[in-house]
């Protein structure tokens, strides 16, 4: 091992199977524990706000459902702290483990990397304590769009955990090259080179929203600006917004090209082609996001139809992950001793949690493919823009394949991280069933209310406009809640054993990969060039909207409001 | 770069899969006429007064041809005194109307449930949109962005006759 002769000091921690380094351990850790943190505060809010838009719930309880009083407060904890918190922490975190395991060596100034840390978690301090005590001024949502303002605090805890971010995906960076330098020729392992791939998108799109939130929202909400343009704002937002959902995924794709196949009893079937996926989605992630703009008035015809045909494109790298994971799993079950032609989906380590978890999350998926692909036509989407579809789909994605590929790799992390194997492997299968069987009600449900009505992000269950069939549906999508809860249950039951109470020592070793078997072509570092190619295409797709969002009569003009219903001042 | 030949027929059906929703997508613009909400004008928040929302209304413009200015606010839609509040907009079945729709003060959405109107309601931007009411019936009008702690009561009807 080059690198450990290269930094000789580093101490080892002896948990046995556990190769890691102690400072990589507590680093990770923490991370890991943190998104932990953000996962408890958000996720319990899930179930019971299914409850809330349930007509048969809300009668039933005469509207004493428990847990949150202030609907929209609820629903503010649940995207802030899952989509943004949860995602970001456990992303970092991982990326950190992946990036010094298949290196081999420390993360390059790791004194920064606690900084970023520190920076994190006060951000996220900040937002439980805003959500918590400024309740209806804090309950903007994740998207937070002006002219709604929230407090201060509200913005500087998600610029701190942007920043922190940046941080880390700077001294991702940092580490790459110092490896680079003495590998040269070599080609980076798969794990690493999307982790880079993917805090480079992140980088580039997050400019977006720092803009948005440094210049509009933060001056708005300390009163030093009197006026914010909202539809600007969204263009921003939305910049920002569809790469997002990609790097809440790429982390998952890691697990599912570089570890799945190894866990599955089996390998990658092609190296290369998952890199040009990869790099797809780094050039293509960031000009289609006007595809969440389809319902704005700002925005030219135009416009919607190049990114709603640059949408198509980007779905081509997730067509070729399909093919590529299932011919991997396909090698897996062909050794597992799968016969004929579709032995392979059955013939798989269904009993394995960390399996189990990613093949749940997988199918899943694939409804939320298909989803994602009906509402990407502008047509469709005008039909369940902002309805109750929306988080339907969404919840097969984000809550289906990247939470449920997170669950599976925190059931062998975690034991790695504490030195103590899992607290119970039926327990944490149990959970990744229940997960598919209640989101899969869950998603088809909210997809038919959205259909018959429903709006989303609203205290539906007294709504007048609701319609009897569209009331049908919330009542069965707070049945997937009902059963999403117990999942929940299960998981935290598993986290906690693990943590505290399992006996027995770790098992298994990490599905870390540190050589690339397959030489692929040395185009796809050429970072220099997929960058340039990046800026490129946003001018082209991206420059025309910014120009025409700009409000040349009224300059920024919209008055800050609250929430409340009163002017801010 | 070798490519798997079942790869390199699989990436071949899915882009034509997708050329052909692309075609499809491209064709309902060109042959059907299908719109989406697009750049409608600009107006002051602050001043609608001086604005064709000065008095928000339903007004038939001839023939079975509508026009109707509605702002919306926390937490209804303004759509004059005549069509009330929660207004009502009764129409005849046949009616073409088309929705100009502008807010006061914060986001909104307006959603004609079972037709193909729903558009972000932006301060400082005139959304608008035709539809066509064919069958009789009470169609709601949903906002359907986040507006604030009334934001699941607001709400509107039309009525086809
Ligand atoms: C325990 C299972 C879960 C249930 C029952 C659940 C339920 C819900 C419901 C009912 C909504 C809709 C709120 C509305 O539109 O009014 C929602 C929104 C949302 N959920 Fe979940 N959820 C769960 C897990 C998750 C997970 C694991 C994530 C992400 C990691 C997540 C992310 C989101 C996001 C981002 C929103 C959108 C919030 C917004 O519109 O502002 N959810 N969830
Ligand atoms: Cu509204």
């Amino acid at each position: 091992m080059q690198a450990t002769q290269v930094q000789p000091v580093l101490t080892r921690v002896s948990f046995p199977a556990l190769d890691m380094l102690r400072s990589e351990r507590n680093l990770v850790g923490v991370h890991i524990a943190s998104a932990l943190i953000a996962l408890t505060v958000g996720i319990f809010m899930g179930p019971f706000q299914s409850f809330h838009r349930a007509p048969a719930f809300v009668n039933t309880f005469l509207g004493q459902i428990p847990v949150f009083s202030y609907y929209y407060q609820a629903v503010t904890v649940h995207g802030v702290m899952l989509a943004l918190f949860f995602t970001t922490l456990f992303i970092v975190g991982f990326s950190y483990y992946v990036v010094q395991r298949s290196l081999q060596r420390q993360i390059k100034g790791i004194q920064l990397a606690w900084v970023a840390y520190a920076l994190m978690l006060i951000g996220l301090a900040m937002l439980v304590f805003t959500l918590a005590n400024d309740v209806q001024r804090s309950a903007v949502l994740y998207t937070f769009y002006p002219p709604m303002i929230a407090p201060a605090i509200f913005y500087i805890g998600l610029v701190l955990l942007v920043v922190g971010s940046w941080i880390a995906a700077f001294l991702v960076f940092w580490t790459y090259n110092a490896w680079r330098k003495e590998h040269p020729g070599e080609r980076v392992p798969l794990a690493v080179f999307a982790i880079i791939v993917n805090y480079l998108m992140w980088f580039i799109s997050s400019l977006g929203v720092a803009i948005e939130v440094l210049f509009m929202l933060l001056p708005a909400s300390l009163g030093w600006i009197q006026t914010t343009d909202p539809q600007m704002a969204r263009v921003l937002f939305w910049f920002f917004g569809h790469p997002l959902v990609y790097f809440w995924l790429i982390p998952a794709y890691v697990s599912w090209y570089t570890m799945l196949p190894k866990q599955a009893g089996g390998r990658l079937f092609s190296d290369p082609l998952a890199r040009m996926a990869f790099i797809m989605l780094l050039l293509f992630s960031i000009p289609v996001g006007v595809h969440h703009l389809y319902a704005d008035p700002g925005v030219s015809q135009v416009a919607k139809f190049v990114h709603a045909f640059l949408t198509f494109t980007v779905t081509v790298p997730s067509f070729m992950t399909a093919f590529n994971i299932g011919a991997s799993l396909e090698i897996a079950s062909r050794n597992n001793g799968g016969r004929g032609f579709w032995g392979f989906i059955f013939k798989q380590r269904w009993n394995d949690p960390v399996v189990a978890s990613q093949l749940v999350g997988m199918l899943l998926f694939l409804a939320g493919g298909v989803t994602g692909l009906m509402q990407a036509s502008a047509q469709i989407n005008i039909t369940v823009h902002n309805t109750s579809w929306v988080p339907g789909h969404f919840h097969t994605t984000l809550g289906g394949a990247v939470t449920m590929t997170f669950f599976g790799i925190l059931y062998w992390l975690l034991p790695l991280l504490r030195g103590r194997a899992l607290f119970s492997k039926k327990v944490a299968l149990g959970q990744a069933f229940t997960w598919l069987v209640g989101m899969v009600i869950f998603g088809f449900t909210m997809g038919e209310a959205g259909l018959n009505g429903a709006p989303r992000r609203a205290d539906l269950a007294n709504s007048p406009y609701m319609t009897p069939e569209a009331g049908l549906w919330l009542n069965g999508a707070a049945i997937g809640g009902i059963i999403l809860f117990v999942s929940v249950v299960l998981l935290f039951i598993n986290l906690i054993g693990t943590l505290f109470f399992s006996t027995k020592p770790v098992e298994g070793e990490a599905p870390i990969q540190t050589k690339v078997e397959v030489a692929s072509p040395a185009i796809f570092e050429r970072w220099r060039l997929w960058i340039a190619i990046v800026v490129v295409l946003c001018v082209i797709a991206w420059g025309p909207v910014f120009v025409e969002a700009l409000d040349f009569t009224n300059g920024f003009t919209a008055i800050p409001y609250t929430t409340s219903g009163a002017p801010l001042r | 770069m070798h490519i798997d030949r079942y790869e390199r027929y699989w990436l071949m059906a899915v882009v034509a899969t997708l050329g052909a929703f692309f075609a499809a997508l491209v064709a309902t613009l060109v042959v059907f006429g299908v719109s989406l909400p697009s750049p409608a004008g600009r107006v002051n928040p602050q001043n609608l007064a001086a604005s064709e929302f000065a008095e928000p209304s339903v007004r038939n413009i001839g023939g079975n041809r509508y026009e109707a200015h509605i702002v919306a606010k926390m937490w209804q839609f303004d759509a004059g005194p005549e069509a009330g509040s929660p207004p009502t907009i009764r129409v005849p079945a046949g009616s073409e109307v088309t929705f100009y729709v502008t807010s006061k003060d914060i986001l909104h959405g307006f959603q004609i449930q079972f037709h193909t109107v729903n558009m972000e309601v932006v301060p400082g931007q005139v959304s608008q949109a035709t539809v066509k009411f064919g069958r009789p019936g009470v169609y709601e009008i949903v906002c359907n962005q986040y507006c604030g702690a009334g934001h699941a009561v607001m709400y509107g009807q039309v009525i086809v006759q």
